[in-house]
């Protein structure tokens, strides 16, 4: 008996340990692979992510870079992460990751409902996947990645998912509906309603991208301005001149807002625009309009049959 | 090793990265809102039937109290009837064996006096006779002669008679 239980207790660990293996190789791969292919360089470096292939694709060449691989690499952590919180559930809730999952779970649930109602509860495990992946695609910087959502490409798809998403929603009530939108209030409208629907996913994928990535380049530049100050004032002394010493501090600071609050802020903000959107596209009294209509149909079509 | 420029758009990697969130959120769902919501609702589930076993046996020991009260209620009235019954009873043969002695006593008492009666009846009788001979001897004696029986019963009965007079 205890024997059998202390193999289920070795099993159980050593599952554990392929977990929290699956969640940090991947960011530990991203790193090596960075820290291989970077130029030793001086000077200012502001530029977008690094190109670790390019593979000739019809109508434009597929270039895997550094925010593809982050961003794998990421899916694969996230994976990871649900695995290790889900490994090991039971109906009593006896561990402490158990009730993070639970806490999880029941925030995203209680948001979707708050945000969006009981109609877009299918919504919540979108809503979860796009605060997990942009809050963590943004913290990966701290451990000296390139932040995937600091790459126009990244947020570009995800809004684009949103958008195709708001499309869908509005198109339940029928695609000449969701024509006749376009027209709406009068018909001279409509190129400004044309433009207004597609400046949608343009404008969530640029906040997103122009948030990190802006944050990333003021980083640099104070980074580099405090490198050359410290050798034009400290540069005189010996061996301590060698060590850029104002660097300390002031970069970690600015680390804290631009790297940890900006990219939690722009991922809860991404997250509730796209709940706002997809919610307001099909609004509840049209909804319910129809949802009568399609109940009289259905009536109609019953008493035609007897 | 080349960089890309800050902003570049290719649609190969925006379509990409619309293909990880949608693999992320399959993910989410398949990995941790369908174990975590399983676990959920067979806790809610097993709350519920603990509720009900709950309400369920306060249902049965309420029953229980009830039948227990009504089988007490019988048992008193019982008891009470058994106990009237057989103050009853015992009033009952105590007055009979009241009853039965009176007539006893009744008995004896009248029986005495019977033999009372009978005994005065025969000292009487036996007075009678020895007065009778002893007077008979009497007046053979005082008479000096024979007096014939039928003087005899004449003497004794004029002088029982002055006696009683």
């Amino acid at each position: 008996m205890t024997e059998e239980k202390r193999g289920r207790d070795a099993r159980f660990r050593r599952v554990d340990g392929l977990l929290i293996a699956l969640m940090i190789l991947p960011l530990a791969a991203c790193i090596a692979l960075k820290v291989l292919f970077t130029p030793a360089s001086e000077g200012v470096d502001i530029s977008g992510a690094m190109i670790y292939a390019t593979i000739p694709f019809p109508l434009q060449e597929l270039v895997i870079t550094e925010s593809q691989i982050n961003s794998w690499a990421i899916i694969l952590t996230l994976l990871g992460l649900c695995l290790y919180l889900t490994h090991g559930l039971t109906e009593k809730a006896e561990t402490k990751r158990q009730l993070i999952a639970e806490w999880i779970v029941e925030k995203c649930e209680g948001l979707v409902n708050a945000n969006m109602g009981e109609r877009y509860a299918g919504y919540e495990y979108l809503i979860a996947a796009i605060m997990g992946l942009s809050a963590f695609s943004s913290l990966s910087c701290l451990i000296g990645l390139f932040a995937p959502t600091g790459d126009v490409n990244v947020t570009a798809g995800w809004a684009i998912l949103v958008f195709c998403l708001v499309t869908w929603t509005k198109m339940q009530g029928g695609f000449l509906n969701y024509l006749k939108g376009f027209t709406e209030p009068i018909p001279i409208f409509t190129p400004m309603n044309f433009i207004s629907e597609f400046s949608l996913p343009v404008s969530m994928a640029f906040r997103h991208y122009g948030n990190v990535m802006s944050g990333a380049v003021i980083s640099a530049l104070i980074g580099t301005a405090l490198r050359s100050l410290s050798k034009m004032v400290l540069g005189w002394i010996p061996v301590i001149g060698t060590i850029p010493l104002l660097q300390i501090g002031l970069p970690a600071i600015l680390s804290i807002y631009f790297d940890v609050f900006s990219g939690l802020m722009q991922a809860f903000i991404f997250a509730m625009l796209t709940m706002l959107n997809v919610s307001g596209a099909f609004p509840q009294e049209a909804w319910e309009k129809r949802q009568r209509k399609k109940a009289i149909r259905k009536q109609r079509a019953a008493l035609a049959k007897a | 090793m080349q960089s890309l420029s800050i902003i570049s758009v290719n649609i190969w990697q925006i379509l990409i990265s619309f293909a990880n969130l949608a693999i992320l959120t399959w993910i989410i769902r398949k990995f941790l809102f369908k174990p975590v919501k399983k676990v959920l609702d067979s806790r809610r589930e097993s709350i519920d039937s603990a509720y009900a076993r709950a309400d369920e046996a306060e249902k049965e020991a309420e029953e229980n109290r009830r039948n227990y009260a009504a089988a007490m209620a019988a048992a008193k009235q019982t008891a009470d009837q058994m106990i009237s019954e057989a103050a009853r009873d015992a009033e009952r043969r105590g007055g009979e064996i009241e009853n039965e002695a009176r007539e006893r006593a009744q008995e004896i008492r009248r029986q005495a006096e019977e033999d009372a009666l009978l005994e005065k009846k025969k000292a009487e009788e036996d007075m009678k006779r020895e007065i009778a001979d002893v007077s008979a001897l009497l007046t053979g004696k005082l008479l000096e002669r024979e007096v014939t029986p039928e003087d005899h019963r004449g003497l004794i009965d004029s002088f029982l008679q002055e006696l009683d007079g």
